[in-house]
């Protein structure tokens, strides 16, 4: 019996990965001694028209082979993603694309670019929802908006904006649960609060990246790490360039990095544009520069948040504003606020809830996926408004938490059933782990404070795709498991091989996974919303759960019994009522031979190919008050305590003390989960206190490199033995093996209870984040100044 | 044929990398970096940013942890560079290698390379280096993944003889 569940089962990616032996999309370059490189020229202001644009001196340049701009009519940039369409006439932040350049060397492709000429007349930007939301904006990011025919619902569940102030407001949602006027009436403390949160970009070690070979029947190979080979890269490739199925072949090698961001194909779609224009094997990495400015960043949000609580704690009401900044998304058909105040609805058990939400379009660089799909921004201010609540009504944070929190088989603000939630031991496992209710002890001397903060968070799971999988039994008794989903770096092979390995009844080391190369894997949409464990782990126990039937009916038609009486362990095949108890599994496939060959029964050289498919019901389309029993999927939880110190002289935060807790359901591999934990901590603890785009006066990101733009280090995370990473699983029903997601929901509760540790440390209160040192001393010079 | 077009103006460096000798005439602005990965496909040294603040692209040059996007081909001349791919002997992983393995120090993997050869560079250099010594030495090394809590772990398990002892202080030096 081998039983893999819950086992820290070795990566069986680390030897690849820990020699250099593992191949990256970049590394593909040198197997195409003729490849084209490409690269781009974008724009330097974020509004301007284009006066001029002449690529006729860079085409003269000996080893450039193409050049495309955003003026050639035969390119369909409509429909390409966002942040890959080009300037046609006007540019719509500083980024966007100008001309693509494709050359024999990466220099040549270099030099071309200079060579091309362009004539700007600045137009007037904004860059934030501040100035992009007022009446009449200094600019209008899509004015077509208005009288573009609307799309379905399926391609845009939201509405337009009923009282649309600003033309750069483009999509709402609305949700009235409960009388939350009469409820805040009864309410004795009502605490009412705007928050912002700044605008960051995921930052995957490895710059997007693609190789894309052209075929010789016209198709495209490409090599590239993009998330979803099917679902997302070559959907988009067939629908862009209107290719056939059949000549479009993605293939994902090791992922560098995503976090959500690899979501959508912009490198890829360049690439394949260029491989058709050229006819040529082309190559296109990314710049660290152009990873900033041109690739799809997070969106942030601003929220109003007011609560309204009894005096012993019981929150009576919510009503809650929420703001989307998504860039400069033209054609905006997906963002709404829908997704990110999903956050409001997650953790508390508010039956007076109203959330009135909204996209407003920007010229930043276009929005997209980023680890807890604006979770992060839209809870940031709930946690800062109920630690508060929690201070002025002397409760704990804790119970007032645990008062107000879901239980399973409540119903959340929405209307849907709540069947997994471990929220509660979550918290009270990180409040112990940093000793929340015992003060921090203060240095005696020096400009360093220390407090301690709590918060919690939720995360849904979009109910969003279908996942296939294959698990196929060869003659010799090993295993192989065929994939579509993304292996970002989570470690979700390996988990979906112990599941393999536990329903086989298998050692690991029989199972090779295959993954991700549309000609041979099934199909999966993508690993998002912390659906892999859940979506693409529930196709695999089918198919693994397939695998053994037909094994079973093999060896019962072999011996003349019932396949119940079959059990498969392993190489063995394990009989009741036979005159056999066990045989070789192996030594039933037929060699094939004249004597014994056969159009029937096992053979030599051919598996036993058990096939799985999962896909979660789909969504109720809600009702006029935004209310359904089915909007999202299920919900992941988690809680993180803190404890930090604030220098008072330079406004610097530095975490000393963490416990994060994740709702993991039942972890597959806890080893992984902690490193999911650990991995989410650190990048929370980057963008709540430092990374944000900053901007020069053209409307450029200024801090568009990994010196300025502050990535946490190693020395930015406090020591290990002052680092607790948890685990409080509550069995998710419905899950594999009772397991669920958890990567996004760890990120959320970090800066709130940072936040709180600050306030406890310095006494001041943040409305926003990156909590920067900037920013922080100047709030506690307004502190000193009101005294 | 050059991967990197050099308008005809080369130089002449000598290098040993990984043990191997070897002669090349390159583009004189060309990184050392961009000679490992595209002229002798050692393509397990990542590229990441360009301005030596990701140490993904981090190499061993006479031992020492250097970014090799920032140093030019002939700062190398007539140095040892050790790449990832020069780690691993024929007894198997190096202890670095392996703990990174058993402690779950890696997942995307691209910056694996460079966290362990920059981890080794600091066990060579200072075997009982403590865990505040060990993350100094790793600072211009990032990671978006682990949240380098087991990428300590892993280095100190090596450190405290866990591996093979004796194997933590380097044949190079």
């Amino acid at each position: 019996m081998t039983n893999m569940i819950g086992k820290g089962a070795k990566r069986i990616d680390a030897y690849d990965k820990v020699t250099g032996k593992g191949l990256f999309a970049g590394d593909y370059i040198n197997q195409f001694p003729n490849l084209l490189y490409v690269k781009a020229l974008r724009s330097p202001y974020a509004h301007a028209r284009i006066l001029k644009l002449d690529v006729s001196k860079a085409e003269k340049l000996e080893g450039v082979v193409k050049i495309v701009t955003g003026a050639d009519a035969d390119v369909d940039w409509e429909n390409f993603p966002k942040s890959a369409i080009f300037a046609k006439n006007e540019t719509i932040w500083a980024g966007q694309g100008i001309a693509l350049v494709a050359a024999e060397s990466l220099d040549i492709a270099e030099e071309a670019l200079d060579l091309i000429e362009v004539e700007y007349e600045r137009l007037p930007h904004v860059l934030d929802y501040y100035a992009a939301s007022v009446a009449n904006p200094a600019s209008i990011i899509d004015p077509e908006f208005e009288t573009r025919e609307a799309p379905s619902f399926q391609e845009r569940p939201g509405e337009k904006p009923k009282q649309r102030k600003s033309p750069n407001i483009v999509g709402a949602y609305s949700l009235d649960a409960g009388d939350v006027d009469r409820a805040m009436e009864k309410a004795d403390i009502i605490i009412e609060k705007e928050f912002w949160t700044g605008k960051k970009t995921a930052s995957a070690l490895e710059c997007a990246n693609a190789v894309a070979r052209y075929d010789s029947d016209g198709g495209i190979t490409m090599w590239s790490n993009g998330a979803g080979v099917h679902g997302v890269i070559k959907a988009a490739v067939c629908r862009i360039f209107k290719m056939q199925e059949n000549k479009v072949r993605i293939i994902q090698p090791y992922m560098g990095g995503s976090f959500g961001s690899r979501l959508n194909p912009y490198v890829e779609i360049l690439t394949v544009l260029m491989a058709l224009k050229t006819k040529r094997t082309v190559s296109f990495e990314y710049t660290r520069k152009e990873m900033y400015t041109s690739a799809p960043s997070n969106w942030p949000c601003i929220t109003k948040v007011k609560i309204g609580a009894k005096r012993d704690g019981t929150i009576v009401a919510h009503d809650y504003y929420l703001a989307e900044e998504i860039g400069a998304a033209v054609n905006n058909t997906f963002f709404t606020g829908r997704l990110s105040s999903s956050g409001a609805c997650c953790v508390y058990n508010i039956p007076n809830t109203r959330m009135d939400t909204c996209a407003v379009a920007t010229n930043t660089v276009p929005a997209a996926e980023y680890r807890g799909l604006g979770c992060p921004e839209a809870e940031f201010g709930i946690e800062c408004v109920i630690n508060e609540l929690a201070d002025e009504l002397k409760i704990n944070p804790v119970e007032i938490r645990l008062k107000n929190m879901l239980k399973k088989g409540d119903r959340n603000p929405y209307g849907e059933l709540i069947t997994s939630i471990g929220l509660s031991k979550c918290l009270q496992a990180c409040a112990d782990a940093v000793k929340l209710n015992e003060p921090s002890v203060q240095p005696e001397n020096g400009p360093w404070r220390r407090g301690k903060g709590i918060a919690t968070a939720g995360k849904q799971n979009t109910p969003l795709g279908r996942s296939e999988a294959e698990v196929r039994y060869n003659s010799d008794g090993t295993v192989e498991l065929l994939i579509s989903c993304d292996e970002n770096g989570m470690g979700i092979t390996t988990s979906l091989a112990q599941m393999v390995a536990t329903e086989l009844k298998m050692p690991m080391d029989k199972i090779k996974v295959i993954k991700g190369d549309t000609l041979v894997t099934p199909y999966d949409n993508y690993s998002a919303s912390s659906r892999t464990t859940y979506n693409t782990g529930n196709a695999v126990k089918l198919a693994a759960e397939d695998c053994i039937r037909k094994l079973k009916e093999e060896v019962a038609r072999e011996f003349g019994v019932h396949p119940s009486k079959v059990e498969i362990q392993n190489d063995k095949a394990i009989l009741v009522g036979s005159h056999v108890q066990e045989v070789d599994i192996p030594s039933l496939f037929r060699p094939t031979s004249p004597f014994s060959q056969g159009n029937w029964g096992l053979q030599k050289g051919s598996p036993v190919v058990g096939k799985g498919i999962f896909c979660p019901a789909p969504i109720h389309m809600w009702d006029a008050k935004g209310k359904s029993d089915r909007v999202w999927n299920w919900f992941q939880y988690s809680a993180c305590a803190v404890e930090a110190e604030v220098n008072e002289e330079t406004g610097q935060i530095r975490i000393i003390n963490i416990a994060s807790s994740a709702d993991t359901g039942n972890p597959i591999n806890p080893k992984l989960v902690e490193g999911q934990i650990e991995g989410g901590v650190m990048m929370a603890i980057g963008f709540f206190v430092n990374e944000e785009h900053l901007y020069n006066d053209r409307g450029e990101i200024s801090n568009s490199n990994m010196g300025d733009y502050r990535l946490p280090t190693f020395l930015d995370m406090p020591k290990n033995k002052n680092f607790a990473s948890l685990i409080n699983p509550d069995p998710l029903p419905d899950g594999p093996y009772g397991a669920k997601g958890m990567a996004e929901s760890i990120t959320i509760p970090v800066g709130p209870a940072i936040a709180e540790a600050v306030y406890q440390a310095v006494g001041i209160r943040v409305t926003g984040y990156p909590m920067t040192a900037e920013r922080i001393l100047q709030l506690i010079k307004e502190k000193e100044a009101a005294l | 044929m050059s991967l990197v077009y050099s308008n005809g103006k080369t130089v002449r460096v000598s290098l040993e990398v990984n043990g191997k000798k070897l002669t090349a005439d390159v583009a004189p602005y060309m990184t050392l970096l961009d000679f490992l990965r595209k002229e002798i496909n050692l393509t397990g040294t990542k590229h990441g940013c360009d301005d030596s603040n990701c140490g993904v692209c981090t190499v061993l040059v006479n031992g020492l942890a250097i970014k090799s996007c920032t140093m030019l081909i002939m700062q190398a001349n007539g140095k040892k560079i050790t790449t990832i791919e020069g780690l691993e002997d024929e007894n198997g992983l190096h202890p670095m290698q392996k703990a990174f393995v058993d402690h779950f120090s890696v997942q995307c993997g691209f910056c694996t390379p460079g966290m362990i050869l920059t981890a080794k560079a600091i066990l060579d250099e200072n075997p009982h280096a403590t865990e505040e010594e060990i993350r100094e030495g790793l600072h211009g090394n990032l990671c978006r993944c682990t949240g380098y809590v087991k990428i300590v772990e892993a280095i100190e398990a090596v450190r405290d003889g866990e591996y093979n002892p004796g194997c933590a202080c380097s044949k190079e030096v």
